[in-house]
């Protein structure tokens, strides 16, 4: 039932649908865990509130601090739920790099470092995320989830992925962001701007998101009395 | 083609892996990935199928106007496809049988695959369901979506489902709307508006929830517009 990592033991419970991690953490073990993200533990974990990030962070809407718990005077679990329902996984970094899309981080070891990443106006404008990424390198555990199903993806060559959709990728990867198709797809696919990905590496989308589900229910409002 | 559906039935996906040459024609806004050797041609109707008329009744019906049709070059390539809503999504091979499809439903088909806009009377439009369903019909592949879980029903005489809870139904089956209740004033009242009473022989595909109802359960929490 349990994982385990060089570092943790660790179990992911209610995939795919409402993913909710549990980690072990031995005696002096440190977990470094997304600000509200914590849903329970046992006693004898301790609490330390970190602003992580610097400013980006703060702009992205994203929290601007991250917690870390450390277990004292012996082991304790913690239970770990993720804003969003949906899928979660797990990576170990070998001094290797993953980007995440802005909300999809959860939890990582404390040796792995989290940056924001400036995307650049112009593929973070249309990408219909925000303008950072977030940039997990070092060696370490990771853990991120989506919104909805998650998918892997293997990429060699290229890969193309609506925007809204990418959850991670990892650093052999690169992407712009254009068309798929003439102008007259542009305008009325209804698919909008896409995320080409090119290199080798790995790729997680997600199989719904969040900003279209909003735009289903916004007609639901009430309608105003003026 | 081949089809694959994955995270059933809570956030469904369709991975379809065209060979070289294929195409299929998705709902605007349906995809969500492609790999491999991929063009995109978005179009009004499919291949030599009608024009804008049919564009327009589909639209009316609650799908896009515009249809996108994916073709896979020399090398074969994939589209993963996916709704907007959590729920599930199936995948049915036409063999010259026509289906009844509940608007807002399709998501895709291969190209022996044709759609046709239904008018089902201004009686469906009191319930606030859509007034128009799809009648696909044809040779090939054709994917659904839900909203919450699908499940089939074989109809053998008669049987009633809410008009909101259905995905899709055999031609072969007989309809009829009628009100839930014994009255238009406990039908009404009761929330249950109309039904759709079969009559006959084949499957009924019913969805477990009516999304119409989660809108409005979340719509009445948030602040007017």
């Amino acid at each position: 039932m349990n994982q385990q990592t060089t570092e943790y033991e660790y179990r992911v419970a209610a995939q795919p649908d409402f993913s909710f991690l549990t980690v072990r953490l031995q005696p002096e073990q440190t977990i470094k865990v997304e600000a509200s993200a914590m849903a329970t533990m046992d006693t004898n974990l301790r609490m330390k509130t970190k602003m992580r990030g610097g400013l980006g962070r703060l702009i992205t809407g994203e929290s601007l601090f991250i917690n870390e718990f450390t277990a004292q005077s012996g082991p304790g679990e913690i239970g770990i739920a993720p804003g969003a329902p949906g899928d979660l996984d797990h990576v170990y970094l070998e001094n290797d790099t993953i980007f995440l899309q802005n909300t999809a981080y959860v939890a990582s070891s404390p040796a792995v470092t989290i940056e924001t990443k400036w995307q650049g106006f112009v593929k973070g404008f249309f990408s219909g995320e925000s303008l950072f990424l977030i940039k997990c390198s070092g060696q370490g555990d990771l853990w991120f989830n989506t919104f909805g199903g998650m998918i892997a993806i293997d990429v060699n060559g290229s890969y193309t992925v609506d925007t809204g959709h990418v959850v991670a990728f990892t650093s052999g990867l690169e992407y712009r962001v254009g068309r798929i198709g003439g102008y007259k797809s542009l305008f009325f696919s209804g698919e909008g701007l896409v995320c080409h990905f090119s290199g080798t590496g790995r790729l997680w989308i997600q199989t719904r998101k969040i900003g279209a589900f909003s735009n289903w229910v916004y007609p639901y409002r009430p309608q105003g009395r003026d | 083609m081949q089809t694959e559906i994955v995270h059933s039935p809570g956030n469904a996906a369709a991975r379809v892996q065209l060979d070289a040459g294929e195409t299929i024609t998705a709902e605007g806004g349906s995809m969500i990935a492609l790999g491999g050797e991929v063009t995109l041609q978005t179009s009004t109707h499919q291949k030599g199928k009608g024009g804008l008329l049919k564009a327009a009744k589909r639209w009316l019906g609650g799908e896009s106007f515009f249809l996108n049709h994916y073709t896979a070059g020399g090398a074969g390539g994939e589209v993963w496809l996916a709704q907007t809503l959590p729920g599930d999504m199936m995948k049915l091979a036409l063999d010259g049988q026509t289906l009844v499809v509940q608007a807002g439903s399709f998501v895709a088909c291969s190209s022996g695959v044709g759609m046709e806009v239904g008018w089902q009377g201004f009686k469906n439009f009191l319930s606030g369901e859509s007034l128009f369903w799809l009648r696909i019909g044809g040779t090939g592949k054709l994917i659904l979506s839900s909203y919450g879980a699908i499940y089939p029903v074989q109809v053998n005489g008669e049987y009633i489902v809410d008009t909101g809870h259905i995905v899709a139904f055999e031609e072969t089956l007989q309809f009829k709307l009628s009100k839930a209740g014994k009255s238009w004033w406990s039908s009404i009242l009761g929330g249950e508006g109309l039904v759709c009473k079969f009559q006959g022989q084949g499957i009924v595909w019913c969805q477990s929830h009516n999304a119409p109802s989660f809108g409005f359960a979340i719509g009445s929490k948030l602040r007017s517009r």
